[in-house]
C-alpha cells in the first residue's frame, strides 16, 4: 500500500498551487502583454519636439475651444485644408469592390454600380486605399481604431467592461476641443462610445440583422436636411445595410448591387454639395468614405483573413491634381493611419497613442514645409509613446545634442538594439530635416527634400510596425513555460488524488460487488463529461451557453444516481451484512425524494434566468415576476429568508441532540433571519440604498454576520461539550458498532464532526442569508433553491457511499449563476457557497471504516478528511484551467477571441482564485477544529487513561490487529 | 428440431425464446416501419421533422405504436397464463406511462416547458416511450425485477432482452448526444428542441437494433447447445 504521509501531501499540494500561481501569471502576462497607455489627452506640446527626459509638462491650458483651436493653429504651422469633415462609414464594405485587388480593377458589375465614385477616381478627385484594419474585424473595435490610431489591447476589452464609453485619445474628442459641432447619424455604436459629443444624432440599432434597407434610409432620410445646414463640422454617417446585406447572403448577393448603388448615389450627394459649398465660398468640405472591415465570401467578418481586413479608405475632395501611380494599383495603408492623417489635416494634435503614419499622398497638395512639419509632428508622437513602451529610450544613454552636432548632415548607419535603431533613425531624420531648413533659409529656393522624406519615412515606418506587433505579438516562449507550469501543477495535483483515492479502502468492493459495475458507470461519467466540457471549451457558443452545458450534466449525473438507487431498491434485503438498518427501503426512499428535490430545484434555477445569447428573448421566470411588479419579487424575497432560516435550523436539529452550544448556534441563525427580514421589508422598495437607516441596517448586519461567524468558529471546538458515544448525533451513531471503544476515547472523532457539521451549517447560512442581501432581490429565490440543492446533497450523500460523484455535482452549481449577474462577489457567490459547504460535506462524509485502519494517528486523520476535499477541486479545477488554458492559445487567432473567450478566461482565472480561497477556509477551520478537540479530549483522556493504560494498549493492539494485521505492526500509537 | 424444444422451454419456464430469423424480422419490421413512417409523413403529408415536429414525431409514434406493440406482444412472458390481448393491453397502458417518464426526464435535463413547446415535447415523449417501455412492457408485464434488471442494471438474461433492452438504450443515449449541437450558433433550423434530440434518439435507437441482432445471435449460439 503505497502511503503518504500528511506532511508530505501538504507540501506537496502547496508546491503544486504555487507552481499553477507562477505559470498562470506568467502566462497571463504573456498573453496580455501590458502595454503602457499613455493616459490622458495629447495638447500643445505634441507640437514641441519631445524633451529628452521624457517627461512632458502635462499642464494643458484650459482655453475655450475657440481660443485653442487658434492656439493649435498657430503652433502647428500647417493651416488646416478643410473646414468640414463628413466621415461616412460603410459598414463591411471590402475595399476590393471600390478600387479592385492585386491591380485588377474590381469587376464589372461593381464598376457600374457605383458610376460616380468610379469616375471620380479615375478624375483623381478621390484618392482611395486599401486601408487594412487589424484582428478582431468586428465594428467597435475598427472605429476605436480609425478614431484614436491605435489598436486595442486586452486591457481594454477589460477594463471597458461596464463602460462602453471610449476614454482614450482620440480625435473626435481633439474636435471637441475645439469647439466643432458634430452630427452622428447611423450605428449607434458610436453614441455607445462617444455619449454626448455629437449636438444631432439619429442613432440605428444593428441588431437587426435581416433588414437592409430601413438601416440605412434612417440614415439617409436626414441628409439633405444636414447638408444644408451649416452649422456642424463633422458629419458622421454610418450606414449599416451593406454588412447586413453580406450576412444575408454573402458577397454576391443580389441586393449587394443595390445597396452599392445606393452608397454611391449617397457619395454622389454629398460630393455636389461639396463643389456646390466650394462655389458659394462657404468653405471646403472633405468626404473621407471608410469601411470598417470586409467581408469574406460568405458575408462573415472578424477574423483576419485578407478578405476581412481589406477595408475601404477613400478621400474625396481633395485638391485637384494629377496622379502619377497608375489607376488600378492603390497603396496599401494601415487603418491606424486614418488617425494621424485626419489630426494633421485639420491641425489637432495627433491622439495620444496612435500608432499610425500620415498617408503622404494626401499631403501631396502642401508645400515641401508643411509636409515636413506634419511629418515632423507624427514623428514626435510616435517617439514619444516609443518612449512610454521602451523605457531604455530615454536619451540618457545616447545625449540628442551631441548625437545631432555629431551626426550633422550625414546619415549614419542604424543598427544594434531596437533603442538605439529608432534613437538613430529619428535623429537621422531631425538632422536631414534641420539641415534642409537651413539650405532653405540660406538659398531661399526649394531644394529637394526627398531625402528628408524618406528618412521620415523610414522612422515612422519601422516605429509603426514595432508598435503594433507588439501591441498584438505575443511572446511564445513565456507562454509556453507557463502553460508547462500549469500542466505541471496539474497533473500533480491528479496524482495526488489518484493516490489518496488508492489509499480509501474500497469498502464498495467489499460491501457490493452487485453495485461495482455501476459505481464505474458513475466514474465514467464523471470523466466523460469532464472531456465534453474541456471540448465544449474550444467552441465559442458552448461558452456562451455554458450554464446549459453545466445543468445538463448536473442534470444527467442526478439521474444517473437516481438509477443508480433503483439498482438497489430491494435487493439489500438480501445481503445480510447491510441488515444493520431496518428502515433500508424507507431510506432508499428518502434518497430518491431528494434527487428528485435536487433535479426539480436544479429546473428551477434554469428557468430563473434564460442567460447567454441563443435564449436570451424566451420568456423566465424573473422576467415574469419582473413585469408582475415588485410586490411579488419582495414577497418571495421574505419567503426565502424566512426558509433559509427555517431550513438552517432544521439541519441543526438533524443533529438530535440539543446542548446549549446548538441553541446559542440557532439563536444566532433565528437573529440574522429576523434582521435580514426587517431590512428587506424596510428598505428594498426605496431604492436610494444610501438613506442612513438602510445603510446602518445593512452595517449592523454586516457586523453581526461576521463577529457570530468568526466567534463560533473560534470557540466551537472549545465550548463543544464532550460526549459519550450514545449521545452522539445520528449521522454516525450507525458506524458505531464498527469502531472499536478504545479508538474512540483516544480521538475525538465524533466531537469533531459534530463540530464541524455545525460549522458547516452556519457557514452555508449565513453565506446564504449574506447573498440574499448582497443579490438583486430577484434572485432571492435561486438562493433559497441553491440552499435546498446543497442541503438535500449533504444528506443524499451522506447516507450514500459515493466519494468523488459530489464534487462534479457541486462543482456544476458553479455556472447555473453565471448568468445575469454582474460583480465579482456575486458571481462567484455559489462556487464560494460551494466551497463552504464542503464543510459541510466532510462533517457527514463517512471516514469511520477508514479510521479503523489509521488507528487515531492525527496526521492520518487530517489526511483522510481533508485530502480529498482539498485535493478534488483543486485538481478539478487545475484541469480545467490547463485544458482552457491551452484551448485559449489554440483559439488566439480566433474571431471571438476578444468578446468571448478572452473574459471566460478571466472568469476561469477568478474562479481559481476562488477556488483557493474556498480550500484554504475549508482547510484552516478543520485542521483547527481538529487540533483543538484533539487537545481537549487528550487532557480530559489522560486521568482516565493513566489508571487504564496498559489495559487499553493490549486491547488497541489486540483489535488493530484483529481487523488490519498486516499494517499493525507500522502503527504509530498516538496513545503510547 | 432445437428450436422446437427450446421453445417449448422457454415457453414453461417462462422466459420466451426468440430465434435469430425471428429476430431480425421483428427488427427489420420495425425498423421498417420507423422508414416508412417517415416517408408517409415526406409524401402523403408533406411534412418533415424540420418543418412540423410535433406532427412527424406524432405520425412516427402512431405507425410505430401498434407494429411493436403486435410483435413484442407475441414473445410475453408467461404464456399461460397471460393471453395475447392482455399483453397488447399492458403496451398501450405503458405508453402514457412511459411517456410521462421520458416527459420528466426531458424537462429535468433542460426541455423547455412553455406552451408552445408542449405538443413537441409531449409527442416526443411518446415516440421515444414507444422505442423505450412499450416494448418491455409487452413482454415483462410488470414484473418489477425483471424492469429493474433491463433498464437500471442493464444485464438483459435471453435473446429477447437483447432485443429490448438495447435499442431502449440506444434511443435514450442517442437522445442525450443529439441534445449537444443546440448550444452551438450555427442558426440551423434543427438546432430547434425537439429536432436535434430526436434525430439523435432515431440513429441511436437503429443503431442499438442492429447491435442487439448481434448480441441476440450470439446469445442463441452460446444457450442452444447447452438445451440440446
Amino acid at each position: 500500500m503505497s502511503s503518504i504521509t500528511c506532511t508530505k501531501l501538504t507540501l506537496l499540494t502547496i508546491v503544486a498551487v504555487t507552481i499553477q500561481c507562477i505559470g498562470l501569471s506568467v502566462f497571463v502576462f504573456g498573453f496580455f502583454p501590458v502595454k503602457p497607455v499613455l493616459s490622458g489627452y495629447s495638447g500643445v506640446e505634441s507640437f514641441r519636439p519631445p524633451t529628452c527626459n521624457g517627461i512632458e509638462n502635462e499642464s494643458e491650458p484650459s482655453l475655450p475651444p475657440d481660443r485653442l483651436e487658434s492656439l493649435y493653429r498657430a503652433v502647428s504651422e500647417i493651416p488646416p485644408s478643410f473646414d468640414r469633415l463628413v466621415f461616412m462609414v460603410i459598414d463591411g464594405l471590402p475595399a476590393e469592390f471600390v478600387l479592385g485587388k492585386n491591380g485588377r480593377p474590381p469587376s464589372k458589375a461593381f464598376v457600374e454600380a457605383m458610376p460616380y465614385t468610379q469616375s471620380l477616381l479615375a478624375t483623381g478627385k478621390a484618392v482611395g486605399y486599401h486601408a487594412i484594419a487589424a484582428a478582431p474585424t468586428v465594428t467597435m473595435p475598427r472605429l476605436k481604431a480609425m478614431v484614436s490610431g491605435a489598436i486595442g489591447g486586452f486591457l481594454d476589452v477589460v477594463l471597458n467592461f461596464n463602460s462602453q464609453a471610449f476614454l482614450e485619445d482620440n480625435v473626435l474628442a481633439k474636435f471637441f476641443k475645439i469647439g466643432w459641432n458634430m452630427v452622428m447619424l447611423g450605428d449607434d455604436t458610436w453614441l455607445k462610445l462617444f455619449p454626448g459629443l455629437f449636438v444631432r444624432h439619429d442613432g440605428v440599432s444593428s441588431f437587426f440583422v435581416k433588414d437592409t434597407v430601413q438601416v440605412d434610409q434612417n440614415v439617409s432620410r436626414h441628409l439633405g436636411n444636414e447638408l444644408g445646414r451649416d452649422d456642424w463640422k463633422l458629419l458622421i454617417l454610418h450606414y449599416l445595410g451593406l454588412d447586413h446585406v453580406g450576412h444575408i447572403g454573402g458577397r454576391n448577393s443580389a441586393l449587394m448591387i443595390p445597396k452599392l448603388s445606393e452608397m454611391d448615389e449617397v457619395v454622389k450627394l454629398i460630393h455636389m454639395n461639396t463643389v456646390k459649398n466650394i462655389e458659394n465660398g462657404k468653405g471646403r468640405t472633405l468626404l473621407v468614405v471608410v469601411s470598417d472591415h470586409g467581408m469574406t465570401e460568405n458575408g462573415n467578418h472578424g477574423g483576419s483573413s485578407h478578405e476581412e481586413t481589406d477595408s475601404l479608405a477613400l478621400f474625396i475632395g481633395l485638391k485637384d491634381h494629377v496622379y502619377d501611380h497608375a489607376l488600378s494599383n492603390y497603396a496599401q495603408v494601415s487603418q491606424v493611419d486614418i488617425a494621424p492623417t485626419l489630426a494633421l489635416l485639420f491641425g489637432v494634435p495627433i491622439p495620444r497613442n496612435s500608432i499610425g503614419v500620415l498617408i503622404s499622398k494626401i499631403f501631396d497638395s502642401l508645400t515641401d514645409d508643411k509636409k515636413l512639419r506634419a511629418l515632423q509632428l507624427n514623428s514626435w508622437q510616435l517617439f514619444r509613446l516609443l518612449q512610454a513602451q521602451l523605457p531604455g529610450l530615454s536619451c540618457k544613454n545616447f545625449p540628442c545634442e551631441d548625437f545631432i552636432t555629431d551626426s550633422g548632415s550625414g546619415v549614419s548607419e542604424c543598427n544594434g538594439s531596437k533603442e538605439e535603431m529608432f534613437c538613430c533613425l529619428y535623429l537621422n531624420a531631425a538632422a536631414l530635416h534641420d539641415a534642409w531648413k537651413t539650405k532653405v533659409i540660406s538659398r531661399f529656393n526649394s531644394t529637394d527634400s526627398s531625402s528628408v522624406i524618406a528618412a521620415y519615412h523610414e522612422f515612422l515606418k519601422r516605429a509603426s510596425e514595432w508598435l503594433s506587433h507588439r501591441s498584438t505579438d505575443k511572446p511564445i516562449g513565456l507562454l509556453v513555460s507557463g502553460i508547462t507550469a500549469i500542466a505541471m501543477s496539474s497533473l500533480m495535483l491528479l496524482s495526488l488524488v489518484i493516490l489518496i483515492h488508492k489509499e480509501v479502502p474500497p469498502r464498495e468492493e467489499k460491501h457490493s460487488l452487485v453495485y461495482l459495475k455501476s459505481w464505474k458507470m458513475d466514474e465514467a461519467f464523471i470523466l466523460l463529461g469532464i472531456i465534453i466540457m474541456v471540448i465544449s471549451m474550444g467552441s465559442s457558443s458552448m461558452i456562451e451557453e455554458e450554464h446549459y452545458v453545466w445543468h445538463f450534466l448536473n442534470s444527467s449525473i442526478i439521474l444517473i444516481f437516481i438509477r443508480k438507487r433503483l439498482q438497489s431498491f430491494e435487493s439489500n434485503s438480501k445481503h445480510e451484512y447491510l441488515n444493520l438498518i431496518k428502515g433500508e427501503i424507507k431510506r432508499s426512499g428518502v434518497e430518491m425524494s431528494l434527487l428528485f428535490l435536487i433535479l426539480f430545484c436544479g429546473r428551477i434555477l434554469r428557468g430563473w434566468h434564460q442567460g447567454g445569447v441563443n435564449w436570451t428573448n424566451l420568456p423566465d421566470v424573473s422576467k415574469w415576476l419582473e413585469q408582475d411588479g415588485s410586490q411579488y419579487i419582495k414577497l418571495i424575497q421574505l419567503t426565502s429568508c424566512v426558509l433559509i432560516t427555517c431550513l438552517g435550523l432544521f439541519a441543526l436539529y438533524l443533529m438530535r441532540y440539543k446542548t446549549k452550544v446548538v441553541l446559542v448556534v440557532g439563536f444566532s441563525f433565528l437573529m440574522l433571519g429576523i434582521l435580514i427580514f426587517q431590512h428587506v421589508m424596510n428598505h428594498q422598495d426605496t431604492f436610494a440604498s444610501s438613506s442612513d437607516d438602510a445603510t446602518l441596517s445593512i452595517q449592523i448586519i454586516y457586523v453581526t454576520l461576521g463577529i457570530t461567524t468568526f466567534a463560533a468558529v473560534v470557540a466551537l471546538p472549545w465550548v463543544k461539550p464532550m460526549q459519550s458515544p450514545d449521545m452522539c448525533s445520528r449521522w454516525i451513531s450507525n458506524k458505531l458498532t464498527m469502531l472499536p471503544v478504545e479508538i474512540q476515547n483516544v480521538t475525538p472523532i465524533f466531537e469533531f464532526k459534530d463540530a464541524l457539521y455545525m460549522i458547516g451549517c452556519l457557514y452555508v447560512t449565513f453565506w446564504c442569508l449574506l447573498q440574499l442581501l448582497l443579490q438583486q432581490p430577484i434572485n432571492a429565490m435561486p438562493v433559497l433553491l441553491l440552499f435546498v440543492q446543497v442541503l438535500a446533497s449533504m444528506l443524499t450523500f451522506s447516507f450514500s457511499e459515493l466519494h468523488r460523484e459530489q464534487w462534479v455535482e457541486g462543482i456544476s452549481s458553479h455556472s447555473t449563476f453565471l448568468s445575469g449577474l454582474l460583480m465579482f462577489i456575486i458571481t462567484y457567490a455559489s462556487p464560494m457557497l460551494f466551497y463552504v459547504s464542503m464543510v459541510l460535506y466532510i462533517s457527514v462524509k463517512d471516514t469511520v471504516y477508514s479510521l479503523i485502519s489509521k488507528d487515531g494517528n492525527s496526521g492520518e486523520v487530517l489526511k483522510t478528511v481533508l485530502g480529498l476535499s482539498c485535493l478534488v477541486p483543486l485538481s478539478m479545477n487545475s484541469v480545467l484551467l490547463t485544458a482552457y488554458t491551452i484551448v485559449l492559445l489554440l483559439m488566439r487567432n480566433h474571431l471571438f477571441i476578444w468578446s468571448v473567450f478572452s473574459p471566460k478566461y478571466v472568469y476561469v482565472c477568478v474562479g481559481t482564485a476562488s477556488v483557493y480561497i474556498g480550500v484554504f477556509i475549508v482547510a484552516v477551520t478543520v485542521i483547527y477544529t481538529y487540533m483543538v478537540l484533539l487537545w481537549r479530549k487528550r487532557r480530559k483522556s489522560f486521568a482516565f487513561s493513566s489508571k487504564q493504560n496498559g489495559t487499553l494498549s493490549v486491547k488497541l493492539c489486540i483489535s488493530v490487529l484483529r481487523r488490519q494485521s498486516e499494517d499493525a505492526q507500522e502503527k504509530d500509537h498516538s496513545v503510547s | 428440431m432445437a428450436k422446437a424444444t427450446a421453445t417449448k422451454d422457454s415457453a414453461i419456464d417462462g422466459s420466451p425464446f426468440i430465434s435469430a430469423s425471428e429476430a431480425l424480422i421483428v427488427q427489420l419490421l420495425c425498423g421498417c416501419s420507423l422508414a416508412f413512417s417517415l416517408w408517409v409523413a415526406n409524401s402523403v403529408y408533406s411534412i418533415h421533422l424540420l418543418t412540423d415536429p410535433s406532427n412527424t414525431l406524432l405520425l412516427i409514434w402512431i405507425i410505430e405504436l401498434p407494429i411493436v406493440i403486435l410483435l413484442y406482444s407475441r414473445y410475453r412472458r408467461n404464456r399461460k397464463r397471460c393471453t395475447y390481448l392482455r399483453a397488447v393491453g399492458r403496451g398501450l397502458l405503458a405508453l402514457p406511462a412511459g411517456a410521462a417518464i421520458n416527459f420528466l426526464g426531458a424537462v429535468a435535463l433542460g426541455a423547455p416547458v412553455t406552451i408552445q413547446y408542449l405538443p413537441k415535447t409531449v409527442n416526443w415523449s411518446l415516440m421515444m416511450s414507444v422505442f423505450t417501455t412499450v416494448p418491455a412492457s409487452c413482454v415483462l408485464g410488470s414484473s418489477w425485477a425483471d424492469w429493474r434488471r433491463i433498464f437500471a442494471q442493464t444485464k438483459p438474461n435471453g435473446s429477447i432482452e437483447y432485443l429490448i433492452c438495447l435499442p431502449a438504450h440506444g434511443a435514450v443515449i442517442g437522445g442525450w448526444f443529439g441534445a449537444w449541437p443546440m448550444p452551438l450558433d450555427w442558426e440551423r433550423p434543427w438546432q430547434e428542441w425537439p429536432i436535434c434530440v430526436s434525430y439523435g434518439a432515431i440513429t441511436g435507437y437503429l443503431v442499438a437494433m442492429v447491435a442487439s441482432l448481434g448480441f441476440a445471435l450470439a446469445h442463441n449460439r452460446s444457450c442452444l447447445p447447452k438445451r440440446d
